[in-house]
């Protein structure tokens, strides 16, 4: 029998079902990429200058050309970030949403984080959140 | 010949370029990160290399869902700084080197590495913002670029090993192009953080250190790191560091550092910078 690669897996499975095991975080897997790949390709759209523009005169109806679900469509309008990565989107195409609405990355993240954008620079300030405690769900370490 | 003298790591953080474009890396938020790369900006001026090949991860400015390629290299004659939603940045187009490109692609393939060529691309502050740190402001960068895009978004992303084999292979191709180049490789990205989900803002000041220690000296240990230990230590962005990786692979079997830079925060990211080379 052949060794598995080295620092690699030799099963697919096992690789993802770990990922499931990281508290607060969503691994952006194959299955995220296929549920968001509309999602993600509307928010790359907002790239484009013409299309910010017609993005910020009707929200709901620049989305309503795009084959996203409701579900999809609803938590961009409520900028609901921890519900957009549960839906499939990814953070760096999330970012054009965000960007086009003028906020930075530290202002977004610390929306996902339960923060205000006060208290999550300081904790970033201050070094940043402890890796203590949130390694594992199962392991609780 | 062309030879590999040395390899820079650096994290490639989009405010960094913010406060190279606004004039602000002397404010009191900034000036700790860049002191850090004052040597290394002194020591790139007398280095003077002919070109570098620059590994990096494009953050859905080039490539969108449509198309992921795992590993890509430019073959282009120029790319232009991306529009990331605000603007390009006002920074001087990158100019490729495409007869050593062509040569690394072609190379690398009947080294069994399945490259995707690009031609044709804007690249965005992952690439961009390592340039402005390590040379600042000029008219024109004083170097030719080679990009290697490496999916670092999508899983699976490569393993780390796969990363460091494909710098020993592009050392070989390196070493086979007939000029007389100076040529460095840089891996940027990481170090920890985590950009999304009530886990953000995930900092592992002493897993980074470790990983700056592996990579200096002749451990190969690094390579085999899996996936999910960058993800638990580093959080879900750390990853970034496996193209650390393609670098330290093209400097051969051990490596002696120059400069050494830690800062914690800029932005969401803890900053990690290594100026290697070659110890053989």
């Amino acid at each position: 029998m052949n060794a598995p690669p080295a620092g690699g897996h030799s099963d697919i499975h096992e690789y993802l079902e770990e990922f499931e095991d990281i508290p607060g975080t969503r691994v952006y897997t194959a299955a995220r990429a296929r549920k968001g790949y509309h999602l993600n390709q509307f928010a790359m759209s907002l790239m484009k200058p013409e299309n910010r523009k017609r993005w910020k005169e009707n929200e709901r109806a620049y989305l309503d050309e795009w084959p996203m679900t409701e579900e999809q469509k609803q938590a961009v309008l409520a900028r609901d970030y921890n519900r957009l990565l549960d839906l499939g989107g990814n953070i760096y195409f999330l970012a054009k949403v965000f960007s086009t609405d003028g906020l930075s990355f530290v202002q977004a993240v610390s929306t996902m984080t339960g923060m205000g954008v006060e208290e999550y620079q300081a904790m970033m300030n201050a070094g940043g959140r402890s890796p203590n405690g949130v390694r594992s769900i199962k392991g609780k370490r | 010949m062309a030879r590999i003298t040395a390899g820079v790591a650096t994290s490639h953080v989009p405010l960094l370029g913010v406060a190279v474009d606004q004039g602000k890396t002397g404010d009191a938020y900034f000036k700790p990160i860049f002191d850090g790369y004052e040597w290394t900006k002194r020591w790139e001026a007398e280095q003077k290399p002919d070109v570098i090949v620059l590994v990096y991860n494009d953050h859905a400015s080039a490539f969108d869902m449509k198309i992921i390629p795992t590993f890509a290299i430019g073959c282009g004659e120029r790319y232009k700084p991306a529009d990331e939603g605000w603007g390009p940045r006002p920074v001087p187009e990158v100019i490729g080197h495409p007869d050593l490109a062509w040569h690394i692609a072609q190379s690398l393939i009947l080294d069994d590495f399945d490259m995707t060529i690009i031609n044709e691309m804007d690249v965005d502050h992952g690439l961009t913002v390592p340039l402005s740190m390590m040379f600042g402001t000029p008219a024109a960068w004083p170097v030719k670029i080679i990009p290697i895009a490496v999916n670092v978004v999508t899983y699976p992303v490569p393993s780390g090993n796969r990363c460091w084999l494909l710098g020993e292979a592009i050392r070989r191709a390196v070493q086979s192009f007939p000029e007389d180049l100076n040529v460095q490789v840089w891996g940027t990205g990481g170090m920890s953080h985590q950009l999304q989900g009530p886990r953000a803002g995930l900092i592992n000041a002493e897993w980074d250190n470790s990983f700056l220690d592996g990579m200096i000296g002749e451990s190969d240990a690094l390579r085999n790191i899996p996936h999910i230990e960058y993800l638990r230590e580093t959080g879900s962005e750390g990853i970034e560091m496996v193209m650390w990786l393609i670098m330290r692979g093209a400097l051969g079997r051990k490596t002696r550092c120059l400069h050494r830079h830690y800062h914690v925060p800029c932005s969401n990211t803890a900053i990690g910078h290594l100026v290697l080379e070659p110890a053989e």
